[in-house]
């Protein structure tokens, strides 16, 4: 990543540390940290149990529930749900980046509308996003107007409400021809068959009300019950953002439906006609065989902020949208050994912050060290370690002579 | 007491074993350097070569045994403390260098002497996050000069780069990391930055701000036998205390 996109992004960071840097350790913080940390360890320690009731309560509910096994199935059920629109509309996903789906539905010819503004100018910019709630915290203003001028071939000025209305006209314009909303969700409330999905601009709403509402969804977000859903949410939205709640919170346990007129009950009232829940295996049941910690994550993105090596080289330090030493972990799941590796395996000093910034303490440099002792039982180190093995072999000591 | 120097003292930085043996001496600590030391493992564990790390461990525990073990640096202090009795259901009795100046300094031992130099401690990671060892440092550093806080410490301390292998594989990341932590030190007017481990030495070292380990400073402060005596502020600035070796 380029030097002045990472001064800009830490940039961000530091208002955004700014920003969180009291509200982190009030009280009421560190309950609702304490009450989430029970929540998600208990959760993942029952993760098949609440995937079975998930299943059976969102079904009973009226929603369609299909379970991928890989980033192929999953992308493949989104297009077979899909293959006959030309366009279908889009909000902040990062299970969606861990599939790659926007790049998979564009070669296959249907086009992606993004409808967050920072994915949406990422999306001009074809970038990588830089956090998972800020995608676009690494361009400036004049950036950002230079991409979306080139866009428009016209000129938008350097100037944040320009910027906005620009692309929201657009964005409004394109969505009037989709029926189609593809969306993430925060937390999934096994028992009470329903997802909880987190925005800020209101997107999320719009896309709730088009035809078809595709959920793409890990299953590692499964809690059991709403109430503990909403804690998940406030506590990664204050560690994400600095502020105590979001704009929106939508509750979505249904398709639209209506029982006015005698209790007969009708579906197909103002929201979407079908909603289709695709929970994404990719590796999860794996880690959670062997490394469950990594699968507390709330996706809040503190790791990254003030990760000594994230901030040195930006996303390229990571695995697609997972982003820091954490996303790594992931990546030897998700994919394999080799991947691992190149995500940045050995470029983690083990220095241990994150998990002190981690609202659920994720031990990650303890997992990054155990998946190098895999890594090297298949021969994937660095020349440099492995000379530094044979002097201590040789001689006891990491240096090669006598100095 | 037996006197583990850890590979980078050794072969490195030796300065800090004449300091640390200075300090011992006048302290009247009968001591022992531990013969044909070798390696801690510490590297071995952080890069994921396990075999090689329990046989080098195995092989150092039986040296170790039933001492008391000094070490100056945070990363043998975090092995030899944690890992040994992780891998290998050894327990060691281990003290940091800065721990023992510290009880000298209670014990009324050592009477240090201040000097007026604004100072910023840099926790090494081994020692602060993983180890839970923020105060004795802090504690020596304050009785020998104006110890002033900076940006991102103790448990939030931010690395210097070097740990996990990354400054073997990977300097030029590590360099760009430590001059990060400089900054750190410079923005809260440090003129001088310590810290206490050989790594974190040889990684922070730059040009924009001298950087010298803690058992060297408190020697030099205190005039510690052959050292010059009444040594100024000054003299610790202009000294140059990393005469590194070349590789
Ligand atoms: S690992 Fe922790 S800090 Fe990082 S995104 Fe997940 S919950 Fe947040």
């Amino acid at each position: 990543m380029k030097r002045s996109q990472l001064s800009i992004m830490n940039r961000s960071f530091t208002k955004l540390n700014e920003r969180r840097s009291t509200l982190i350790y009030n009280e009421d913080t560190i309950n609702l940290k304490q009450r989430v940390q029970k929540i998600r360890k208990n959760s993942v320690e029952h993760l098949h149990l609440l995937l079975e009731k998930a299943q059976e309560n969102l079904t009973a509910n009226g929603m369609e529930v299909i379970l991928a096994k890989d980033a192929e199935e999953a992308r493949e059920s989104i297009y077979q749900l899909i293959k006959n629109e030309d366009m279908i509309a889009k909000s902040k996903s990062n299970t969606a980046g861990e599939i790659q789906l926007s790049e998979y539905l564009e070669s296959r010819d249907v086009e992606v509308l993004e409808t967050d503004l920072g994915d949406r100018i990422v999306q001009f910019h074809t970038s990588r996003p830089t956090h998972p709630i800020g995608p676009a915290c690494h361009l400036n203003m004049e950036k950002i107007a230079e991409v979306v001028s080139d866009k428009f071939q016209r000129e938008v000025k350097a100037e944040p409400r320009a910027i906005l209305e620009t692309v929201k006209k657009d964005i409004l314009e394109k969505l009037s021809q989709c029926k189609v909303g593809i969306t993430g969700a925060n937390s999934v409330a096994a028992e009470d068959g329903s997802l909880l999905m987190v925005h800020n601009e209101g997107n999320i709403s719009l896309l709730t009300m088009l035809d078809l509402h595709i959920v793409l969804v890990g299953i590692d977000k499964l809690v059991p019950t709403l109430e503990d859903a909403m804690s998940v949410v406030k506590l990664e939205t204050i560690y994400a953002t600095g502020k105590t709640v979001p704009a929106y919170m939508n509750v979505v346990s249904s398709p639209s439906k209506t029982a006015d007129i005698e209790q007969i009950l009708l579906k197909d009232m103002y929201g979407a006609k079908r909603v289709v829940l695709i929970f994404l295996d990719n590796g999860r049941s794996r880690a959670l065989e062997e490394k469950e910690e990594c699968l507390w994550c709330i996706g809040c993105g503190a790791c990254i902020v003030n990760c000594p090596v994230y901030t040195t080289l930006g996303p390229d330090f990571g695995y697609l949208r997972h982003l820091g030493g954490r996303g790594i972990v992931l990546s030897h799941f998700i994919e394999n050994d080799e991947v691992c590796y190149d995500s940045g395996l050995y470029q983690c000093t083990l220095c241990g912050l994150c998990t002190v910034e981690c609202p659920l303490e994720i031990p990650t440099n303890n997992m990054l060290e155990d998946l190098r002792k895999e890594s090297v039982k298949k021969g994937l180190y660095l020349e440099k370690h492995g000379e530094i093995r044979e002097n201590i072999r040789k001689r006891g000591s990491s240096f090669k002579q006598e100095t | 007491m037996l006197y583990f120097r850890g590979c980078v003292v050794r072969e490195k930085l030796p300065q800090i074993e004449m300091a640390t043996c200075m300090v011992l001496k006048k302290a009247g600590i009968d001591y022992d350097i531990v013969d044909g030391e070798e390696c801690c493992g510490s590297f071995l564990l952080r890069t994921g070569f396990t075999d090689d790390a329990l046989q080098v461990m195995h092989k150092t525990s039986q040296n170790l045994k039933d001492e008391t073990i000094l070490v100056s640096c945070a990363g043998c202090y975090n092995t030899l403390k944690n890992d040994y009795k992780k891998y290998l259901g050894v327990e060691l009795d281990v003290i940091h260098t800065s721990q023992l100046f510290s009880n000298l300094i209670k014990q009324g031992i050592i009477k240090p002497k201040k000097l007026p130099v604004n100072v910023c401690y840099h926790d090494p990671c081994h020692l602060g996050r993983h180890c839970g060892e923020y105060q004795s440092p802090r504690e020596v550093l304050a009785s020998v000069a104006n110890l002033v806080p900076m940006e991102n410490e103790k448990e939030n301390s931010h690395c210097c780069g070097a740990g996990g292998g990354v400054k073997s594989a990977y300097p030029e990341l590590a360099s760009e990391i430590a001059l990060k932590r400089v900054d750190d030190a410079l923005q809260a007017g440090a003129e001088l930055l310590v810290t206490c481990c050989p790594f974190c030495v040889l990684n922070l070292e730059s040009e924009k701000l001298k950087v010298i380990d803690l058992t060297e400073f408190f020697c030099l402060c205190n005039s510690v036998e052959s050292l010059e005596n009444n040594i100024s502020k000054e003299d610790i600035l202009k000294k140059s205390p990393n005469t590194q070796k070349k590789i």
